[in-house]
């Protein structure tokens, strides 16, 4: 235990954490008092006072959630480097698998990830109406985010507290290798269904994205992120990695492959994101954005362009296919 | 035009609290000249910069042609201030490295106007304010006056309705000062709605209509003088 916890990595990690969220706590408590006077159309003393603490939080919230987007990636790095410290652990897989909490914390994260890209957009709107429009709506996600974010503090800990260094894990191609010939697909697909299923998605992503029609476009895009996840774990990795047997979403954010995982789920994540939130607030608020159409057709282009990029080249050097 | 009710400011500092604005209330209508008359530390830059949406207040309301700007957050008040009102300050704020057509270009940057336009309203806004003949030299090889009436042609080149001065005389001899009423004056007669923060006494017996208000310990005491 000691080990983990004294590794460079994860104090920083962790401390990090901390301080963010004492911020949050403090931006929390203002909101509760703010939330329950809230009332634009006053001009009392209460009121001025709530809309100088209103900015306060707002400033306070923006940029914590900007530093949990970049603690995230800093989490991925940290947890691949605690691999060489637990036996039997090849790269991150092995260690989120460490215990029962490695995997609920990650869920989480990407789960936070979205609340936040959603804050971020509603935070964009009412910053551009004269009378704080959707503070109302903003604040109350906020609220819920931060029991999230409450709840992923205390499985921070708990999850790098109760990692045992000497019980030997499960590496990668344990754990996403096709044991006893069962077939890890969804809807007991195969990879060519899978894959002609990954493409037809994505134009239809794009297509519902460019004819604005926000509730198919977010129905293509959950589908799109389930179904690009297996993708390049069973079919666009093992070109990644040069190996048919290796299947793993974490291997790719190692060295040996220029860190390449990074900008992959990134581009997927982060457009994916976007996309369904911008959607998301365009069905709940009514507002539109042309710009994120642009974002996001060029995050996910490039995540679909990057993988088939991987096969391409693969296959002009070696002459076939994995 | 401009209308202020029941407007107050409290400075907090630690403990202590210091109100600097008391209850103000005040209508200026469109082409008044309102000059707001106190000793230091009685409450006319603090009010100012309300008007200009610089500051928020404790409590009360400012409206500018009909719009709170004292509620509006800081995008929309910038807007605001950037299309209706234009500043004069007692240390002119100019950049020192840039040269006065470049000094009164710069409130037009974000306006979208193309060059040959702003170029257009900068020659005018400079002749108005009789400073073209330097429109070429550094704001640093200016004279006090110079630069207070480079200071005048940026305030007036986005074609304001309402002129905002914050003790403009304070930093000029005489003779500038009273080339600076001049100044006024003029535009007075076009019909802009000019509020002053002074104690220069030369704004006392100047010649067009105004109104003198009095101001002390941030209240508007008795002894109003209207000017016609």
């Amino acid at each position: 235990m000691n080990e983990i916890l004294f590794s460079n990595p994860v104090i920083v990690y962790l401390l990090s954490e901390l301080i963010l969220f004492v911020l949050l706590l403090i931006a929390f408590i203002i909101s509760i008092r703010v939330l329950i006077h809230w009332d634009f159309e006053s001009f009392s003393p209460l009121q001025f006072k709530l809309e100088q603490q209103a900015y306060l939080v707002t400033t306070i919230t923006l940029f914590v959630f900007s530093m949990k987007f970049l603690l995230l990636l800093y989490f991925a790095f940290t947890v691949d480097s605690l691999a060489s410290l637990i036996a039997g652990a090849m790269c991150s897989a092995g260690v989120i698998d460490a215990n029962e909490y490695g995997s609920p914390l990650l869920a989480l994260k990407l789960l936070i990830l979205f609340g936040l890209t959603l804050w971020i957009w509603v935070n964009f709107y009412d910053l551009r109406t004269k009378n704080y429009q959707w503070f109302k709506e903003k604040s109350w996600i906020f609220m819920v985010m931060f029991i999230f974010i409450t709840i992923e503090l205390l499985l921070d800990f708990t999850y790098f507290t109760h990692i045992d260094t000497h019980q030997p894990v499960s590496c990668c191609s344990a754990l996403f290798g096709q044991l006893e010939g069962a077939n890890p697909l969804p809807f007991g697909l195969n990879i060519s269904t899978l894959l002609i299923l990954f493409y037809l998605l994505f134009a239809l992503v794009i297509l519902t994205l460019l004819t604005h029609q926000s509730l198919l476009y977010i129905v293509a895009n959950i589908l799109f992120l389930y179904i690009a996840y297996f993708a390049v774990v069973y079919f666009f990795g093992t070109y990644i990695y040069e190996l048919p047997t290796h299947k793993c979403p974490f291997c790719m954010l190692q060295k040996e492959y220029h860190y390449v995982g990074y900008l992959l789920w990134i581009s997927l994540f982060l457009g994916s994101y976007i996309g369904i939130n911008s959607a998301i607030t365009a069905l709940w608020l009514k507002e539109e954005n042309q710009a994120s159409i642009k974002i996001v057709m060029s995050l996910l282009s490039f995540f679909v362009l990057l993988c088939s990029t991987y096969v391409a080249v693969y296959y002009f050097k070696n002459g076939v296919l994995l | 035009m401009i209308q202020i009710e029941n407007l107050y400011k409290t400075f907090q500092h630690e403990n202590t609290s210091t109100t600097v604005l008391n209850n103000i209330n005040l209508h200026i209508q469109q082409g008044e000249c309102i000059i707001l008359k106190g000793v230091s530390g009685s409450g006319k830059t603090t009010l100012l910069s309300m008007m200009a949406g610089l500051d928020k207040p404790s409590s009360g309301k400012i409206l500018i042609e009909g719009e709170p700007i004292s509620k509006l957050p800081d995008l929309f008040a910038s807007q605001l201030r950037a299309k209706k009102i234009g500043m004069i300050f007692q240390h002119f704020n100019l950049f020192d490295h840039l040269s006065v057509r470049e000094n009164v270009m710069i409130p037009l940057i974000p306006s979208g106007l193309n060059i040959n336009e702003i170029n257009q309203k900068v020659t005018q806004s400079l002749n108005l304010a009789n400073i073209s003949h330097k429109k070429e030299a550094l704001a640093s090889h200016l004279s006090g006056g110079e630069k207070q009436r480079t200071a005048i042609a940026r305030a007036l080149v986005a074609n304001p309705n309402i002129i905002l001065c914050d003790e403009p005389t304070a930093n000029l001899d005489r003779t500038n000062s009273l080339l600076f009423i001049e100044i006024l004056k003029e535009l007075h007669n076009l019909g802009k709605t000019i509020v002053v923060a002074t104690h220069d006494p030369l704004f006392d017996n100047v010649s067009f209509s105004n109104t003198i208000i009095p101001m002390q310990e941030g209240t508007i005491v008795e002894g109003t003088v209207v000017n016609e």
